[in-house]
């Protein structure tokens, strides 16, 4: 199943600020919703262990992500690919940090994802809606996380 | 000497079901029940890729799992020589544990076995699989163009699994080029799951005599015997199978899976009993589905209505291995009965089998090996002729019936049907349900612009496999067998090479004994499913166990009756030729006083049997020499909520004609549960994936079973024509109210919406499905 999903966060910050933090596999890591673990590998690489529950499917997954920033243009990406109870995900996600000119940024965020397993076989009826706010939660936390 | 009168519970009488006080109380015995010191359990690892190369397996976490005490996956088992499995036909093999690649999503890739069922599953999550994703083959006309070979471990480099065809091509294309009038529609019977309440599983371990003792969920436990002997070499008679109670098969529980492999496998390695009991997502995701068969069906015709011609096209979708357990002389089953109930001068049929990213499988759910697809194609063909034509759906198959003296009756596909009455059976369904007057409703409603439906469908199944020189298994030849033995005191036991799955053999083979034997059925055991104590058989499944297993009990009772006429005699003091049996006693010719009953020949058998060998017992193995031909006429009438697709089933009156019934209310119970799972097929189930290859129905959440609640009120009736060859004149029943149903219901939808120029639906008819038809005819007629 394949799902698309885009956003923004307005974050009262500067784009400085909110890159080096996007950057930092130790804090974006902890921005995931239900996090459980979060092992950081390098610089670029990290695990994260978060819990799901969708419909009646409920788990953890474990997901290997890698961060693939690109300072010059101010643009954040990242792959993640997992799985757990007999499910597997891989998304591809990016966010654009742009100067919204009055000392905060604004961070467009896309994504796209691939569900398999007992996790897509509830896509039709609330996958798609509880990716999306999965999602936007955890750029949401970004913003959470950077305005305190 | 006594007078015997009509024994108790014999052929005809609704005896109460033997076996129920013990399932309504909750004491029957399956295989979860079984626990063993020691006993390990294995949970697989599935695959959640649809197709996909597998890079490694890393099973080093899992190993470290409290519990865990082993892992195994495709390349162990291949090493071993136990990598792949024969499909039952034997043109095809599977794989156990995936090698190289997966070609489901949910294949075996991994067995796990820990000391707890919690560990086992702890462990398999733990194994990991690195998989490098391929193209996904989704549908049977994808994969037709073969641009994405899926199994390049055959010989033949193709996705096409085989071409079959029968009848007279060119006679068909010409008769319909010369049709008046002619009809083309394709049909499809989706994809769906027979779905049985218990899934499947096992217990396997070696005894001390290192014999392998095997508890299993299986429909053919004689069957399972022997392709385990040829699958992993161990001497057939180092194993016993036993399948205990069974909570439901409906041909679910026919083919052999990975999982018992594994769990031999893993009790051979680690030397502990291994129990393997699938999840319900695991069931419905790998295990044998039904149907899937996309059907061009055309019908030339006269002016007047009478068929001229038949042909149909159909692509099927066998998933990743062809392991539709269909006779190896009959890669597409039986299909060649569709056509029908009717008198075609010329017909043609072909079927192209396709591999696709999806579970095998292919002719479970209470099917006997594509009948349940002929007989939607032609039921609904003929609905449409009728529209066509402007003729009642009803004068149509009159008008075309096979009529009664025209039987024993040779198909234009090479059956030789063997009996019915096909006007007379639909006469009482029309009375019935009171025809004339719902065609008068059905006009004033349509006169108001209400949506009312009237749906037929009157089949013809074709059950009773064999007649070993057609039909096989692994190449073991179907018949069936019946042991018989009777007790001093007149009680006995019957053993049958059959298993029954809630069919009520319990009952009704003792009632067949009761009536041969003049016996009370009460004190008849009937025993199946251990290989060690039951004679060879093929199993129950494809309607099979009353025309063949029901027949070998009528001759082996026989074969007791004439070795007690030779008792009866010496107690007699009369010559053999002297002795009659009538009215269910042995009685000098002419002399009804002087008598005696086969309770009291019983006891002479053991204490007074003078120079004739002791006991009273037989053994016959039937080879049935045609199939029977159930058949019956079904009448749907439904009311559709013009704003909400919602499709109400108003009655639904079903006539079968099962030739002679032994007990008339389980048959009436069999129709019950078909009928169900007839509607349920018609407006809810289907297997669905996405074009990605996942499968969206894993659980009962999206695979949906009817409840009381929204099952319809079912109104059942019979006729009877004995079948010429059955020595009891008995046909069998189980499969045919879901062979028959689906038609009448997606015939009495499409008859409701007609009037839009709606003329075809396919199953299942969702509420969202048949708003859609209504909205879109609608727009169309603006």
């Amino acid at each position: 199943m394949n799902l698309q999903y885009s956003g923004e966060e307005k974050i009262p910050v500067s784009p400085a600020a909110v890159l080096a933090f996007v950057n930092d596999p130790g804090k974006v890591g902890h921005c995931f919703p239900e996090v459980v673990d979060v092992t950081v590998q390098d610089p670029t690489h990290f695990e994260s262990i978060v819990k799901v529950g969708v419909g009646p499917v409920r788990g953890t997954l474990k997901l290997k992500i890698e961060l693939l920033p690109d300072p010059s243009l101010r643009r954040i990406d990242m792959k993640i690919a997992g799985g757990g109870f007999g499910s597997a995900v891989d998304l591809t996600a990016g966010a654009d940090i742009v100067d919204a000119g009055d000392g905060t940024t604004i961070l467009k965020w896309s994504g796209q994802a691939v569900a398999r397993g007992p996790i897509a076989a509830v896509g039709g009826r609330v996958l798609d809606a509880q990716a999306q706010k999965l999602i936007a939660q955890a750029f949401a936390n970004v913003r959470q996380q950077l305005s305190g | 000497m006594s007078i015997q009168a009509k024994p108790l519970h014999s052929v005809g009488v609704p005896m109460k079901r033997k076996e129920d006080p013990r399932f309504i109380q909750g004491k029957g015995h399956y295989v979860d029940d079984l626990s063993f010191p020691g006993m390990l359990y294995l949970s697989l690892v599935r695959s959640t890729y649809p197709h996909a190369e597998i890079r490694s397996i890393d099973i080093t976490e899992a190993l470290k799992v409290p519990g865990v005490k082993a892992v195994i996956t495709g390349k162990d088992l291949e090493a071993a020589g136990l990598g792949w499995l024969p499909t039952f036909h034997g043109f095809d093999k599977q794989m156990v544990l995936a090698i190289g690649k997966v070609l489901f999503q949910y294949q075996e890739v991994a067995a796990v076995f820990a000391e707890t069922r919690a560990a086992a599953v702890d462990g398999a999550e733990a194994v990991q699989v690195d998989y490098a994703p391929l193209p996904v083959v989704a549908d049977p006309f994808t994969s037709k163009a073969d641009k994405v070979l899926l199994r390049p471990d055959r010989e033949s480099k193709t996705n096409r699994i085989f071409h079959w065809e029968v009848g007279d091509k060119d006679g068909a294309e010409r008769a319909l080029a010369s049709s008046a009038r002619r009809i083309k529609q394709r049909v499809w019977f989706q994809r769906c799951h027979p779905a049985p309440l218990e899934p499947c599983g096992c217990v396997a371990y070696f005894d001390t005599m290192g014999r392998l003792q095997f508890h299993v969920t299986s429909q053919a436990p004689h069957v399972y015997r022997t392709a385990l002997a040829l699958v992993t070499g161990i001497a057939e008679d180092k194993i016993h199978v036993i399948s205990p109670d069974l909570g439901g098969g409906f041909g679910n529980k026919v083919p052999v899976y990975p999982g018992y492999v594994c769990a031999i496998v893993g009790a051979l390695k680690i030397g502990r009993p291994v129990k393997w009991i699938e999840t319900r997502t695991e069931n419905l995701t790998s295990t044998g589905f039904a149907r899937d068969y996309h059907m061009d069906v055309e019908i030339g015709a006269t002016a007047d209505g009478r068929v001229t011609a038949l042909r149909v096209a159909t692509t099927a979708d066998h998933g990743a291995f062809d392991a539709a357990a269909d006779p190896s002389r009959y890669p597409a089953g039986i299909f060649g009965i569709v056509t029908g109930s009717y008198d075609f001068p010329v017909a043609y049929a072909e079927v192209d089998a396709f591999f696709t990213n999806k579970a095998p499988g292919g002719i479970a759910y209470r099917c006997s090996f594509r009948v349940t697809e002929a007989s939607y194609a032609i039921e609904r063909g003929m609905d449409i002729l009728a529209d066509e034509l402007g003729i009642d759906a009803a004068e149509l198959r009159r008008k075309n019936f096979i009529r009664k003296d025209q039987f024993p009756y040779p198909s234009a596909l090479g059956f030789t049907y063997d009996s019915g009455d096909y006007h007379k059976t639909l006469d009482v369904a029309l009375e019935r349900i009171g025809y004339d007057a719902l065609l008068k409703e059905q006009a004033e409603k349509r006169a108001r612009g209400e949506l009312m439906g009237i749906g037929l469908s009157t089949f013809t199944e074709v059950v009773g496999a064999g007649p070993s020189k057609h039909f096989d298994i692994l190449g073991i030849r179907m018949f069936d067998s019946a042991e018989i033995r009777i007790h001093p005191t007149g009680a006995g036991i019957v053993r049958t090479g059959t298993k029954s799955q809630g069919q009520g053999h319990e009952t009704t083979w003792a009632q067949i004994v009761a009536e041969e034997l003049g016996l009370d059925a009460g004190a008849i055991m009937v025993e199946e499913g251990d290989t060690d104590t039951a004679p060879y058989g093929l199993g129950t499944y494809a309607s099979r166990s009353t025309p063949v297993a029901g027949a070998a009990i009528t001759m082996a009772a026989r074969r007791i009756r004439e070795k007690a006429r030779k008792i009866a005699a010496h107690l007699l003091e009369a010559g053999e030729a002297d002795v009659e049996w009538t009215d269910y006693r042995f009685q000098v010719k002419g002399v009804p006083a002087r008598s005696v009953t086969m309770k009291e020949v019983a006891f002479a058998a053991y204490t007074n049997m003078a120079q004739n060998e002791p006991g009273l017992e037989a053994t016959y193995y039937y080879d049935p020499p045609n199939m029977t031909y159930p058949n019956g006429a079904y009448v749907a009438v439904v009311d559709v909520d013009r704003e909400t697709g919602e499709v109400k089933v108003r009655r639904f009156v079903a006539v079968d004609d099962c030739g002679t019934v032994i007990n008339p209310m389980i048959v009436e119970g069999q129709i019950h549960g078909g009928l169900t799972e007839g509607f349920a097929m018609a407006f809810i189930q289907e297997i669905q994936y996405d074009a990605e290859g996942n499968n969206l129905s894993t659980n009962f959440t999206d695979y949906l079973v009817p409840t009381s609640l929204e099952t319809p009120h079912w109104e059942t009736a019979g006729t009877v024509t004995p079948s010429p060859h059955h020595p009891m004149g008995a046909k069998g029943v189980g499969e045919s109210p879901n062979v028959g149903s689906p038609a009448a219901f997606v015939n009495a939808v499409v008859d409701a919406l007609s009037p839009l120029g709606v003329r075809h639906i396919d199953m299942p008819m969702t509420r969202d499905k048949v708003w859609r038809a209504i909205r879109d005819a609608e727009s169309t007629k603006g």
